[in-house]
């Protein structure tokens, strides 16, 4: 009996050692500093795409598709430029969109980029119904070798955003394995990849735009542990970092705050409880239907104090799904980390601490209700805890679930979920908000609907002009009386943008960064051919 | 003589500061004051102080108060683990020892079986099939427990069931269950009291592991296998103290049980003190 408790004793610390070495261990391309040249980088940013590299499956939605180029781009103030392209045209019904591209583009095999190839890239994204929603597309024509002719099926300004992230494929090297062995036009080809460990990346000698200084680039899958590790051994150039380690200086390294709209938020359900979903999910929430319930806990809850506790300070308050970009309204700026006025919202709203047990009723209604957060993600988990914390004094008990994703899916139609979002599209606020994704997916799981901000939607994607569209969708925010922010009906309680950090090597020029979407990595090297050493 | 003497002394000095120990423990689990444990981010990442022993974590949550909570939580999942898989023992070896050849060849066939397949490997396995979380780790470590203690009271009874009273107690015309009250369950009480409280770290010590996996318990309940699991995120930034004493408390916590369950033994057969162990 007494050697088999050793014998546990020893599998535990088994354990430990596993899970030590675990990180340690898979550490490829340990290339010292000093043999490495000063025209080769090596990089640990995180984002292995899970489906390859092909864009037609979603590689580069986030992100610059590194190996393929694109027909628009957005430039670091978020603009929108041509890429391949050199001009494009909208018909006055938004239906028809004209697409002329350059005729100078090569594929990093030598053969050049058609029309043919753009046709063909967009109708294989179409047909593989992957994560590229391009269900709005109806046909596509190619004139000559560089006029396409996209037809939508109604208008939809936010259509553009697919010309802008989806890279083009050639269509006479596009096989089965195109994934693992991508050849396009952009700014970098493939040299290896091992699945799980490491991409390796030269630069394309046919590259039509800026030649990026740096003709070599080793990406470098390691857990956040191990990036660390290497970092602090001198062996990689830029390391994504959680900031629970940005107040350690590394030698040689300087730290990259990068802004983001990376959001983390509260959504609530905002219908009664009693409907079902089209799959037969519970759907509503009896206390978060309530809007007193979701003002005051936006009004509540301390924004800077999460950022500072959580976030150690790298961090901005979020107001809506959108923060910063071209098309957010900055009046949905409302006044946080106020107790007081958000226990007189409840008081006015008639809830009420009537058997003296710290928690508001109303009725027989307790305010009282669940908050799911994934249980494998440490700063969600810490927001949920820290928030529900902070609210329990306001009286309201916002009991906290960990759950795998499986399980969140099934409660995130009657249960409050710590979700995250964050895109460079504006019809990411379509998705959240419209009551035509109302239980749809991860999508409106709150069965948010506003006639209002439904007309504002549908208007801002209907729009053929770019800043018209901006204007409805600030309008649909916050239009001075009603909106889907926290000013308006609060269907989200939004609480930070997370920054994202990177350590660089000191004297590596990484240009200016833009705000980063929804996740680390490949945003990051969005502006590759603009990194060099500085002097 | 006296070696003797002083070894029975210091086994029941062992036992009952362990006892202590184990009370202590549990008592403050229970009765310390839950708002330690709320979240106070101005004073997260402290190291330990007078004010709080064991420092605080990356929430500024009191380490001393999560530990303690944590480690009154795993001792009520172990005991109910260990205290099911006992019960399981208990049926099974009796089962297998009185009803015939059949069911002794089914008991002992299932025994081995359960036998070679490790532990922890089972228990992952059930506690993943029922969903995780408490009720998981519970059935897991029921379930998987069981057979070594199942084989010691199977042996048990039989050679009870040989014994020459029980075989005269039969001649004289005692029924089998009068016999299995009065002669057989009173020998195997102790068997199984001791095989219980052996059973305990085992049972406290896979609990943390299979939390510290990630399939236990929701990781923001105060388990000792979570505060460790998460402590490894924070020992790269040097924060040593959330994974230094939460791991000696389990380590004493387990050290205790087997204290108590091994000197309990001595102290019902001493024989076995002699044994070679």
């Amino acid at each position: 009996m007494r050697s088999k408790y050793f014998a546990s004793l020893a599998a535990i610390l088994m354990f430990f050692t596993m899970a030590l070495s675990g990180c340690g261990s898979d550490k490829p391309g340990s290339a010292s500093k000093a043999e490495r040249k000063k025209d080769e980088l090596v990089l640990s940013i995180e984002g292995e795409p899970d489906a390859g590299f092909d864009p037609a499956t979603g590689w580069g939605r986030y992100g610059s598709p590194l190996f393929q180029s694109t027909l628009l781009k957005r430039d670091n103030n978020l603009n929108i430029i041509n890429d391949i392209a050199t001009d494009y045209s909208v018909s006055d019904d938004g239906k028809i969109w004209t697409v002329i591209i350059r005729d100078d583009v090569l594929f990093s095999d030598g053969k050049p980029l058609t029309a043919e190839d753009v046709q063909f890239t967009f109708e294989t994204a179409k047909k593989k119904g992957s994560v590229v929603d391009l269900q709005i597309l109806d046909e596509i024509e190619t004139k000559d070798n560089r006029k396409v002719v996209f037809t939508l099926k109604k208008p939809q300004s936010t259509f553009i955003h697919s010309l802008i992230v989806t890279g083009i494929v050639p269509k006479h090297a596009y096989g089965k394995d195109y994934s693992k062995k991508p050849i396009g036009s952009g700014p970098y080809e493939l040299v290896q990849y091992d699945n799980g460990q490491q991409l390796i990346v030269k630069a394309n000698p046919e590259y039509y735009g800026k030649k990026p200084f740096f003709k070599k680039l080793t990406f470098l899958f390691l857990s956040e542990d191990a990036t660390f590790a290497a970092a602090k051994a001198g062996e990689i150039d830029v390391a994504a970092i959680p900031a629970s380690f940005s107040k350690q200086s590394v030698p040689d390294m300087k730290l990259k705050v990068v802004k983001s709209v990376d959001n983390r938020g509260i959504m609530f359900p905002c219908i009664p409880a009693g409907s079902k979903t089209p799959s037969g999910l519970p759907a509503g929430n009896d206390v978060t239907a309530d809007p007193a319930i979701r003002h005051a806990i936006n009004r509540g809850v301390n924004r800077q104090a999460l950022i500072d506790g959580v976030l150690e300070g790298h961090g901005t308050k979020a107001y809506t799904s959108a923060d910063n970009l071209p098309w957010w309204n900055p009046e949905t700026v409302t006044k946080d980390g106020d107790a007081s006025g958000a226990k007189a919202m409840l008081k006015n709203a008639g809830w009420k601490d009537r058997d003296g047990d710290g928690i508001l009723e109303k009725g027989s209604q307790k305010a009282q209700f669940s908050l799911y957060y994934p249980a494998d993600d440490g700063i969600r988990q810490s927001l949920a805890i820290a928030v529900s914390d902070s609210i329990k004094p306001l009286g309201i008990a916002m009991e906290i679930e960990g759950a795998s994703w499986n399980k969140i899916e099934k409660k995130m139609y009657s249960n409050a979920v710590l979700l995250g979002w964050g895109s460079h599209d504006p019809h990411e606020m379509y998705n959240l908000y419209s009551s035509k994704y109302a239980g749809i997916d991860y999508n409106n799981t709150g069965y948010y609907i506003n006639e209002t901000v439904d007309a504002y939607l549908e208007k801002a994607l209907l729009s053929t002009d770019v800043n018209q569209s901006m204007e409805y969708w600030k309008k649909a925010q916050w239009d001075g009386k009603t909106g889907l922010s926290g000013r308006g009906d609060a269907p989200w309680a939004w609480l930070v943008n997370i920054d994202h950090l990177y350590l660089v090597k000191e004297g590596l020029d990484i240009g200016k960064q833009r705000i980063q979407p929804h996740t680390h990595g490949w945003p990051l090297t969005y502006n590759i051919e603009e990194w060099k050493w500085a002097e | 003589m006296n070696v003797l003497k002083n070894k029975r002394l210091r086994a029941l000095g062992m036992t009952i500061f362990s006892i202590l120990f184990l009370g202590g423990v549990v008592i403050l689990g229970l009765t310390l004051d839950k708002g330690n444990i709320v979240t106070h981010l101005e004073i997260r990442n402290a190291p330990p102080t007078l004010e709080h022993l064991f420092g605080t974590d990356w929430l500024g949550r009191d380490m001393f108060t999560r530990t303690m909570m944590g480690l009154t939580l795993s001792m009520g999942v172990g005991l109910l683990g260990a205290f099911c898989s006992t019960m399981i023992a208990a049926v099974l070896g009796m089962v297998a020892a009185t009803m015939g050849k059949v069911a002794d060849a089914v008991v002992s066939w299932s025994t081995d079986l359960f036998l070679s397949v490790p532990h922890l490997v089972m228990l992952l396995l059930i506690s993943f099939s029922l969903g995780g979380g408490a009720k998981g780790i519970i059935a897991g470590t029921a379930l998987t427990h069981w057979p070594s203690l199942a084989r010691i009271i199977r042996a048990e009874i039989m050679a009870i069931r040989s014994a020459d009273y029980v075989q005269v107690s039969r001649r004289l015309g005692k029924p089998g269950w009068w016999i299995a009250m009065n002669h057989i369950f009173p020998h195997i009480l102790p068997q199984l009291a001791v095989g219980f409280l052996l059973m305990f770290p085992h049972a406290i010590l896979h609990e943390a592991s299979v939390t510290f996996l990630g399939l236990g318990l929701s990781p923001h309940q105060p388990a000792i296998g979570i505060i460790l699991s998460e402590s490894m995120k924070y020992l790269s930034s040097g924060l040593w103290w959330l994974a230094f004493f939460p791991g000696l408390c389990l380590l004493f916590a387990v050290r205790a049980f087997a204290a108590i369950g091994g000197n309990l033994r001595q102290f019902i057969r001493p024989s076995s003190a002699h044994d070679a162990r």
